[in-house]
């Protein structure tokens, strides 16, 4: 887009002051508003990682396409392979638009990640093995996605904003598709059931670890900043609360056990109480040392070299028909 | 994958239409290498499930708006109620005194005769 040009005459630290007297008052932030290189960093961070891990998480699923065990459920699971790449587009949209006065582009984003600078969600580098799994990713990891997405519709970066109800509206999609595999599972067979509880089992530690550490763990975090910025408004263990009151219970209600016998929620303190995972592997997961990160880290490299005479392709006629 | 093209891409702003009698409402944007490719990716991008009746795609280079220092002075004052139908506030019950006083005189008319 065109504007005219602008006449700013205010120093750094004034246009800093008016940046988070604007955030106080609770206005949004768009894309060619001042912004301090923090907020830029911070938010193409989050926002990178969040869109790149969208199409990540479309690989374990994926696995599932040729498999799924009817008609309806091989449409559902397209549909919803087909929505996380869009979530994908979406995103690395928000993302481009904060890296171009940086001068970094999608391309940029793709190289990071096959070098590994570029972390993607901590679920999306586990195994998927059975039938079970696909049900469990769409209920309890797109469960906690949402509940980290719900929380981020109010971020004091407007385009992040409008990208997240975009995403959110699909995802409860998600959520359901996930619910109905793992119903269907959960009133069949014993061996259906005993299916289901080995992938209960099986994500239950990289559910914990989806929301990131707690903040009193050794692991630095940008959390403060981002609550400074509004970018977020709670806290890692915060979401993590919320996501144990309302997928605890249900796991119960289906006759299955989480694989810690302490979890249970304490009345006085308003809390959860449970077995923390193992941070110290969570590091060296997100790090692309997780069970399928290379696998999938392969596929991705795969699948953008194998597409690039589609691009070349475009880019030729492109010119021509632009 | 380094050779690539990189600024060959242009970002086009994605617009489309609910039914006949709605706007044209803005929906996001995307990056394409033309216009057709742009208006094929809206499609699969923004209207998977929405329905919709008509799209277009417009070259975001194309469009000129304010900058976010002018963008301030769009906030109107609030002294224009003229403008509004809050500022005719008083009309109806107007409407109804004369009503009343008209039928209360009718009424007295009826009576007198």
């Amino acid at each position: 887009m065109q504007t005219r040009m602008e006449h700013s005459e205010l120093t750094e630290n004034e246009k800093m002051e008016a940046f988070l007297a604007r955030i106080d008052r609770g206005e949004k932030i768009e894309a060619d508003d001042w912004m301090p290189a923090d907020y830029r960093n911070q938010l193409i961070k989050l926002i990178s990682m969040h869109g790149i891990s969208e199409i990540m998480g479309a690989l374990p699923e994926k696995e599932w396409v040729p498999k799924a065990p009817t008609l309806r459920r091989k449409l559902a699971i397209m549909a919803k392979v087909q929505d996380e790449m869009g979530h994908g587009q979406l995103l690395l949209r928000v993302a481009e638009d904060l890296m171009a006065p940086l001068g970094k582009t999608r391309e940029d984003l793709m190289q990071d990640l096959f070098t590994g600078r570029l972390k993607f969600h901590n679920v999306f580098h586990m195994e998927a093995p059975t039938w079970a799994d696909a049900g469990v990713i769409g209920w309890l990891v797109d469960g906690a996605a949402i509940i980290t997405q719900t929380m981020s519709l109010d971020t004091s970066y407007a385009p992040y904003a409008r990208a997240l109800h975009r995403i959110c509206a699909e995802e409860k999609f998600h959520a359901q598709h996930g619910e109905s595999i793992v119903l269907e599972l959960a009133e069949g067979t014993e061996a259906q059931r005993q299916m289901l509880q080995e992938s209960i089992t099986r994500w239950w530690p990289s559910l914990l670890m989806f929301f990131g550490p707690p903040e009193n763990g050794t692991i630095t975090s940008n959390q403060s900043a981002n609550m400074r910025y509004k970018i977020r408004s709670q806290t890692n263990e915060e979401l993590r609360q919320a996501f144990l009151t309302k997928y605890v219970p249900r796991i119960f209600h289906l006759g299955f056990t989480l694989p810690d016998e302490t979890i249970h929620f304490d009345e006085a303190s308003g809390q959860w109480i449970y077995q923390q995972p193992d941070w110290e592997a969570f590091k060296l997961i997100v790090k692309g040392q997780g069970p399928r990160s290379a696998h999938r880290l392969s596929l991705r490299e795969t699948s953008y070299e194998d597409t690039k005479w589609v691009r070349d392709a475009i880019m030729s006629f492109g010119r021509q028909a632009g | 994958m380094g050779t690539e093209a990189k600024k060959d891409f242009d970002i086009y702003e994605v617009f489309s239409q609910k039914n006949v009698t709605s706007s044209f409402v803005h929906q996001f944007s995307l990056l394409a290498p033309n216009k057709e490719v742009a208006l094929t990716m809206a499609r699969e991008n923004f209207l998977r499930r929405e329905p919709c009746f008509n799209l277009w795609v417009v070259k975001r280079d194309d469009i000129y708006g304010l900058s976010p220092e002018e963008r301030p002075f769009l906030e109107r004052l609030d002294n224009k109620s003229y403008r509004e139908t809050k500022g005719y506030g008083d009309l109806q019950a107007r409407w109804r005194q004369h009503k009343e006083r008209y039928e209360e005189q009718q009424q007295k008319a009826k009576s007198g005769s």
